[in-house]
């Protein structure tokens, strides 16, 4: 595939022998989902055969799991209820309980964001009390309220946020741990190629 | 114990019935406070109001049901100005957990109260795993990735999908994710093939977009609800991110006011400390 | 470099500049295009020049010289988190992100699972390590059991270490929190990728009195890490961070060749912020198109 990268694709072989090493991945793939659906099954039937802590749940999750995927994998011309699509039973679970219940986990964060603001943004040190201005001066310009408030100061305050600080110095370091990190995993994916680093196999 | 020092102590559930409170009072009072364009905002709207009529389109549904405050108001308003501009819509997805029910949701929605057409003027292609697989072999042929639509029907069969064989023939990809998708995007389709895109993104991502912005490898950015209010607000079709607009200012001022607080008590039982000592 | 390689090493480039020679014969039989693609030709200059330097510096490792490591301060502090989850009794929870083994922040979190394993099988301190894919399960249970091997402590090797909680992301999540707050771990520890999540879990590990040190290569949720966690490794510090911990000079080889990198890209973007400042003439024009992608 590194090779492929470099050349036209439409050299003899290389081209080819790239797409049917795409397909292949695509394939795999779609058996290691299969997987985790075999994994989560054998690990609630133990659970529940030997009545591990909070067995009773398991059962709740093997009941959703084979409420959601037996009916979806039935043909749509046996029943309208079969299938993925609109107003089958597997597209009314997902629109009204599994999407709303991720969106619900989703949204604690706003509790959870005001709670770790509230307690970590103190100006204990200079860096913590340069987080904290810039903090509040973007969660200001970021809302129609606050961008009202900022204008009431002299000077184009929104503008100069957006200019000098998210097109600034928030892009200078976005660049950078983005750059870092690009290289670090370079560096480690020739490392596992080569065999040098061996430690997520087990071997020091 | 004084109120400061009670203040920095208060339990963390009493931060979240304030927060709770804030955010019901909008539903109760809407406020509607007007919302201003960001440049990036604009720049992405004008990307797309500047795409010829008929030109083919990708709308990419790479977010997960949990962002669907934030996301799927950029793709109803996505989905809306492209189908006003007469584009033709190829939707897909890289998220197994609910993606393309999401695109044949909002698409089907926006088609059928203008008019268009399923096959001829849009096509949801579905999901696929291995979403680097996919996005490289897309650029070879679309078909060799998605051999039917959603809906197991052979693309062979939709008229749409007879003038599109790879990249070449699509104009712009409206990329809408939650997660590192976008990324591969970027580096995968605008990087290798040189498609124009733009990014809408949750609010959390948009910090790093930025500087996908800045080197120009995206036209436009749309970062979390305020993003699509702006967008909305383009559109002149104000929806559901508008409305949320309420909701974030009040709580924004909460948290800024939980932090100025917190650091007046901070500094209070500090000095309090200093001449105890 | 022994007579035998040297062969072998000419003999495979003299294979590929055959296998390339027939091919563009083969290629300009059919119809004319160029085989390489020029227009990619800055990526292969970096992608040799990157791998050069991590492999020279890898030999030199080998061959004795002296590495220079800075000093990472969340690393230095995981023997001695493991050290107050054993004096309190409490266990160490780990977490190798929350995606799948092939990506690579996960493959660094993994690898520093093996070397927490170690110490806290020395020290005997329980661990709880889960996972929400199936080949993590497995790499991760391979990895601890070779970690209580090491340490001579295989009969306290318990199975369900590392156990499988859940597919999505905040089942996964709920699932990890309910432990935190049942079980009150004394140490939390997070490396690999996160997502939405990283909030959540690192509050809930906060209000659970945890010391907590997290590890993570996405720019989004470095700031949630940073409120609410003791220690945060940035972005390439967790895939330095297998070297960092086992200082086994081969790895640190591969380190140093990445700082070379770095560096030869400081310098071009100063050469780059120059000639874009006092205007870009022709030199810039050229010394522009040297990084157009595509």
């Amino acid at each position: 595939m590194t090779v492929a990268f470099f050349l036209n694709e439409k050299t003899p072989y290389v081209g080819d022998t790239s797409n049917v090493l795409l397909d292949w991945l695509i394939i795999i793939g779609g058996f290691t989902l299969l997987l985790g659906v075999v994994s989560i099954l054998r690990v609630s039937a133990q659970a529940i055969q030997r009545k591990k802590e909070g067995w009773p749940f398991k059962i709740a999750t093997i009941a959703s799991v084979l409420v959601m995927a037996i009916p979806s994998l039935l043909p749509v011309s046996w029943s309208p209820l079969f299938g993925r699509f609109e107003g089958s039973i597997y597209d009314w679970v997902f629109v009204n309980l599994q999407a709303p219940m991720m969106a619900t986990m989703f949204a604690t964060l706003a509790f959870y964001i005001a709670s770790a603001a509230f307690r970590a943004f103190r100006a204990r040190t200079a860096e913590a009390t340069l987080l904290l201005l810039t903090a509040t001066i973007v969660m200001f310009w970021r809302v129609p309220i606050g961008e009202a408030f900022l204008n009431l100061f002299p000077g184009d305050l929104p503008y100069f946020i957006n200019k000098f600080i998210m097109n600034g110095a928030n892009l200078a370091v976005q660049r950078g741990i983005i750059i870092g990190a690009a290289l670090g995993a370079a560096a480690l994916s020739l490392r596992i190629i080569l065999g040098i680093e061996r430690t997520y196999m087990g071997r020091g | 114990m004084s109120f400061w020092k009670k203040f920095n102590d208060m339990d963390r559930r009493w931060v979240y019935l304030m927060v709770a409170v804030t955010v019901i009072i909008p539903f109760l009072i809407p406020m509607k406070f007007p919302v201003s364009v960001s440049p990036e905002a604009r720049n992405f709207f004008n990307a797309v109001d500047s795409l010829p009529d008929s030109s083919v389109v990708m709308l990419v549904f790479d977010y997960y049901p949990s962002t669907i405050a934030e996301c799927e108001p950029m793709a109803i308003a996505g989905a809306y100005h492209l189908f006003k501009k007469h584009c033709k819509i190829i939707t897909l997805s890289n998220i197994p957990y609910g993606g393309p029910s999401m695109a044949e949701s909002v698409t089907r929605r926006i088609a059928a109260e203008l008019g268009k057409e399923y096959g001829k003027d849009f096509v949801n292609l579905g999901y696929k795993y291995g979403y680097v697989s996919v996005l490289k072999g897309m650029g070879v042929s679309i078909e060799s990735i998605f051999p039917t639509d959603n809906r197991g029907t052979p693309l062979s069969e939709l008229p749409l999908m007879n003038t599109v064989k790879n990249y070449e023939q699509v104009k712009f990809v409206f990329e809408i994710a939650d997660n590192a998708t976008a990324d591969y995007w970027v580096s995968i389709v605008n990087a290798g093939y040189g498609v124009p895109m733009g990014v809408g993104c949750t609010a959390v991502m948009a910090p790093k977009f930025y500087a996908f912005y800045g080197a120009g490898q995206i036209v436009g950015l749309l970062g979390g609800m305020k993003g699509a209010a702006e967008y909305e607000i383009l559109l002149e079709k104000p929806g559901t991110a508008f409305r949320g607009m309420d909701i974030q200012s009040l709580v924004h001022f909460l948290i800024i006011g939980l932090v100025i607080m917190g650091n007046i008590g901070y500094f209070v039982t500090k000095r309090g400390k200093r001449k105890t000592l | 470099m022994n007579l035998g390689r040297r062969i072998l090493t000419s003999k495979s480039f003299a294979t590929l500049a055959l296998s390339f020679s027939l091919l563009s014969e083969a290629a300009l039989a059919q119809e004319e295009f160029s085989v390489f693609r020029s227009d990619r030709i800055n990526a292969l200059i970096t992608v040799t020049l990157f791998s050069a330097a991590v492999l020279l510096y890898t030999r030199w490792a080998k061959q004795g010289k002296p590495l220079f490591l800075r000093k990472i301060a969340g690393l230095d502090a995981v023997e001695e988190a493991v050290g107050r989850a054993t004096e309190m009794g409490r266990p160490v929870l780990y977490i190798p992100g929350i995606d799948d083994l092939d990506q690579i922040d996960t493959i660094a979190g993994i690898s520093i699972l093996g070397r927490v394993a170690q110490i806290t099988a020395q020290y005997e301190t329980p661990l709880m390590v889960p996972v929400r894919y199936p080949l993590v399960l497995a790499a991760g249970q391979e990895l601890v059991e070779q970690a209580y091997i090491l340490a001579g402590k295989k009969e306290q090797y318990d199975r369900d270490t590392v156990r499988y909680v859940a597919g999505e992301q905040f089942s996964f999540t709920a699932t990890v929190s309910g432990y935190m707050m049942r079980e009150r771990p004394a140490t939390n520890i997070y490396m690999g990728a996160f997502f939405a999540e990283s909030l959540l879990l690192a509050e809930t590990g906060n209000a659970a009195g945890s010391i907590q040190i997290a590890g993570t290569a996405r720019p989004e949720q470095l700031p949630f890490f940073i409120a609410a966690c003791d220690y945060t490794l940035m972005g390439e510090e967790l895939y330095a961070a297998s070297a960092y911990l086992s200082h086994e000079p081969i790895m640190m080889g591969g380190l140093k060749g990445q700082d070379l990198m770095k560096i030869i890209i400081i310098v071009l973007i100063i050469m780059g912020v120059v000639l874009a400042s006092f205007g870009w003439g022709e030199s810039g024009t050229v010394f522009k198109s040297w990084f157009q992608a595509v």
